[in-house]
């Protein structure tokens, strides 16, 4: 035992000592901060950037829209008088589609608004073509032209648009609370959607980039050709416990960190309801099962490669079902108890980013569900253990081509 | 004194090419045995199976009077051919990591440090990391951890490949200082001449097979009566027709002569006494290495990677 503790303890101070993971424990949080500073600079900077005049051009099948859509645009340009739209009204008609199309290639108009007859009875709307996706600005076209068209339509029914335009803008504030405590709620909508995906994120990094150093320290030692002296002092079995305890240490010391500046980050964006201890600890019960089982597989799959490339081919499956959640995680967490988010939480290797997604989402996630993952979850490590045991003792005195998966599924049933 | 060693008809196969073939050996506490062989022979996977790195698909192998040499690793000091150590790591970490997995620790471990390092020369690089040693450095830091912990069988898989003859001396004086404390020493190696300086037995093994075990005097015993040199004036050219004649070569006035096991180097004497005027007649005791390329070479094996350039004719 004490073998496996000075083989773990190596482990740890040879990652923990690296440039690499000192970089990782600063760098992660640091990221985080600063993206969410970011996007709200990057909207500062949005605003002010300075486009030049964008033509539009209008046909107007109403006829009776060129007051009120120029009064529109004119208060959108004193909103945002560094991004001004312009005019050009055209002879109602049949539109010319080809050829307007050609103007906003050649760069001469922005882009063609053309308004059906029926739009201000309600029966058609307005078709809309422009040079570019840009959402800003799209936004603010349809806004202008609807606008409009409502004003058309107060006329109509006898009542003053400015009237109604000013009832419509006084404030109705909404004040949440967390429906379960009756407590306040943070007001900042983008750290308060962002926080699952920030666990999630935290977890995900504390897991799959521990254990893959565990893959890369197997390969060195084996490339290096340290692992026959070491197995003459140790067991394969040692060897194997040793890393993946010493690996489990540096995690524990990562999450651990970024836990602590979570912690004080979610003060600091007031989202202390989202990041509460009891989150906080069942994340780190999901994070011990979710690593040990990726620090199980890395190793084995460490141990049957000598060159980090043949072992990427084989990680790579490992590395696609893990992108699931990242994928998924809106979804996972804004329908917590949806049947794909019930299935997904109990398919081992990424159970623990589902779950934190899901317990984020939704408080109320079922004890029974949170018992049977986590089971489901420990089985599937020591069925993992015990296979990647098997694999590494075989593995790693192997030289040359690396096994298939099939040859490594034969190692497991014969040795 | 007890056998430090057994092996019984060990064999190893991998897939259809056998690596090592009924095997068997016996080596008595506190001597030293030279494992000698061609490349390729099995020298490797002999000596990984003793250390039950890997396991042989029959036989039996006793060491230090256990089955299983994982239950006496820490008794054993193991100087594997593939070897490597950590490159970030500093020469005293190295020495202190290996010596806690041998189960040393404390101060005993930080004495047994200075000691070692002193006695190779390396105190002066202690807080440097291994990647700043030389070749031959790092290859005298391998060896002393592989006896730091005082082994009482020490196996060392060619331990002076590579070395410059300065180290190689050095490493010579320090394996028989470990004969003297009473330890068993393995070695395996391609340098007859070494092996003849160093060790009480030898065993060579070539494709898998024991071909020639026993103390070296015996060996060399064994082979002698059997070389016959003669010098001086007359035809020596009959010599070779001489009945028990196995091999001669013969150039005007100088003939070397190998005889069948057996036969009397007197009848070849008194042939040569009925044609020539001698010079010399002279009996000779082979080499080591005189042996191995009779032994080795003569069965299609690729005999110039036996007699490699670093293995001196003597």
């Amino acid at each position: 035992m004490n073998k496996v503790f000075a083989v773990a303890l190596r482990e740890f101070l040879a990652t923990v000592r690296t440039k690499a993971f000192v970089l990782s424990v600063v760098l992660l949080p640091g990221i985080m901060f600063g993206g969410l500073m970011g996007m709200e600079k990057a909207q500062q900077f949005a605003r002010n950037e300075r486009i030049p005049l964008r033509v539009l051009a209008v046909v107007d099948e109403t006829g009776a829209l060129r007051a009120d859509l120029e009064a529109q645009v004119a208060r959108a340009n004193a909103e945002r008088p560094n991004q001004p739209f312009g005019l050009e009204w055209l002879r109602p008609g049949p539109a010319d589609v080809a050829a307007l199309a050609a103007r906003v290639r050649s760069g001469e108009l922005y882009g063609y608004i053309l308004v059906a007859r029926e739009a201000v009875e309600g029966a058609g709307g307005f078709t809309l073509g422009r040079k570019d996706n840009q959402l800003q600005a799209g936004r603010v076209i349809e806004e202008m032209v609807r606008e409009a068209i409502y004003a058309v339509r107060c006329r109509a029914a006898g009542l003053d648009p400015a009237r109604v335009a000013e009832l419509r803008s006084r404030p109705v504030p909404v004040i949440e609370l967390d429906g379960s405590t009756g407590g306040p709620v943070t007001s900042h909508a983008v750290a308060r959607a962002l926080t699952p995906f920030i666990f999630m994120f935290v977890l995900f990094m504390g897991t799959f980039g521990i254990a893959q150093g565990l893959l890369t320290t197997v390969i060195e030692e084996k490339s290096s050709r340290i692992v026959e002296v070491l197995l003459s002092a140790v067991s394969p079995t040692q060897l194997m416990a040793g890393k993946i305890l010493g690996m489990t240490a540096v995690g524990f010391l990562l999450v651990g960190v970024w836990g602590v500046v979570g912690h004080a980050g979610a003060r600091a964006y007031q989202v202390t309801d989202m990041v509460t201890g009891y989150r906080l600890g069942l994340a780190f019960a999901y994070f011990v099962p979710g690593f040990l089982l990726m620090a199980a597989l890395l190793a084995a799959i460490g141990s049957a490669c000598n060159e980090l490339k043949d072992a990427q081919g084989m990680v790579t499956p490992l590395s696609l079902i893990t992108l699931i959640p990242m994928i998924f995680w809106f979804y996972l967490a804004e329908h917590p108890a949806s049947l794909l988010s019930v299935a997904l939480s109990f398919v081992p290797p990424i159970t623990p980013f589902v779950m934190v997604l899901r317990v984020c989402g939704d408080p109320d996630t079922p004890t029974w569900q949170i018992v049977s993952t986590l089971a489901l979850l420990w089985v599937s490590v020591l069925v993992a253990m015990w296979a990647a045991g098997k694999v590494f003792r075989v593995g790693v005195l192997m030289y040359g081509k690396p096994p298939s998966l099939v040859e490594l599924a034969r190692w497991v049933r014969y040795t | 004194m007890a056998d430090a060693l057994v092996l019984e008809g060990v064999t190893k196969r991998y897939g259809q090419f056998t690596a090592v073939d009924d095997f068997s050996l016996r080596l008595p506490a506190g001597e030293v045995l030279g494992f000698l062989g061609p490349n390729g022979a099995g020298k490797t996977t002999t000596l990984r199976m003793v250390m039950s790195i890997i396991y042989p698909d029959a036989g039996r192998i006793r060491v230090l009077d256990h089955p299983n040499a994982a239950e006496v690793k820490d008794r054993i000091g193991y100087l594997p051919e593939e070897r490597g150590l950590y490159r970030k790591m500093t020469v005293a970490d190295t020495l202190h990591y290996f010596g806690q997995l041998k189960g040393l620790h404390g101060r005993a471990l930080r004495a047994r440090i200075d000691e070692s390092l002193e006695r190779v020369g390396l105190q002066d690089w202690r807080r440097k990391r291994v990647e700043a040693l030389s070749k031959g450095m790092s290859q005298k830091l391998q060896f002393i951890c592989a006896v730091l912990h005082r082994p009482e069988l020490v196996i060392l898989d060619e331990p002076f490949s590579g070395l410059d003859p300065l180290n190689a001396g050095l490493l010579e004086r320090l394996v028989i200082e470990l004969r003297d404390q009473g330890a068993t020493v393995v070695f395996s190696t391609h340098q007859m001449n070494q092996a003849e300086r160093l060790c009480d037995r030898i065993v060579l093994i070539n494709r898998g097979r024991r071909v020639i075990e026993g103390r070296v005097n015996e060996v060399r015993a064994r082979f002698a009566d059997r070389i016959v040199v003669i010098d001086g004036d007359g035809d020596l050219a009959p010599l070779a027709r001489v009945p028990g004649v196995i091999a001669a070569q013969i150039t005007s006035g100088h003939a070397r002569l190998e005889l069948a096991d057996g036969t009397p180097p007197n009848t070849v004497l008194e042939t040569a006494l009925r044609h020539a005027r001698l010079a010399r007649f002279e009996v000779q005791r082979p080499g080591l290495q005189e042996i191995f390329v009779k032994l080795v070479g003569g069965d299609g094996a690729p005999a110039e990677a036996v007699v490699s350039g670093e293995a001196a004719h003597e």
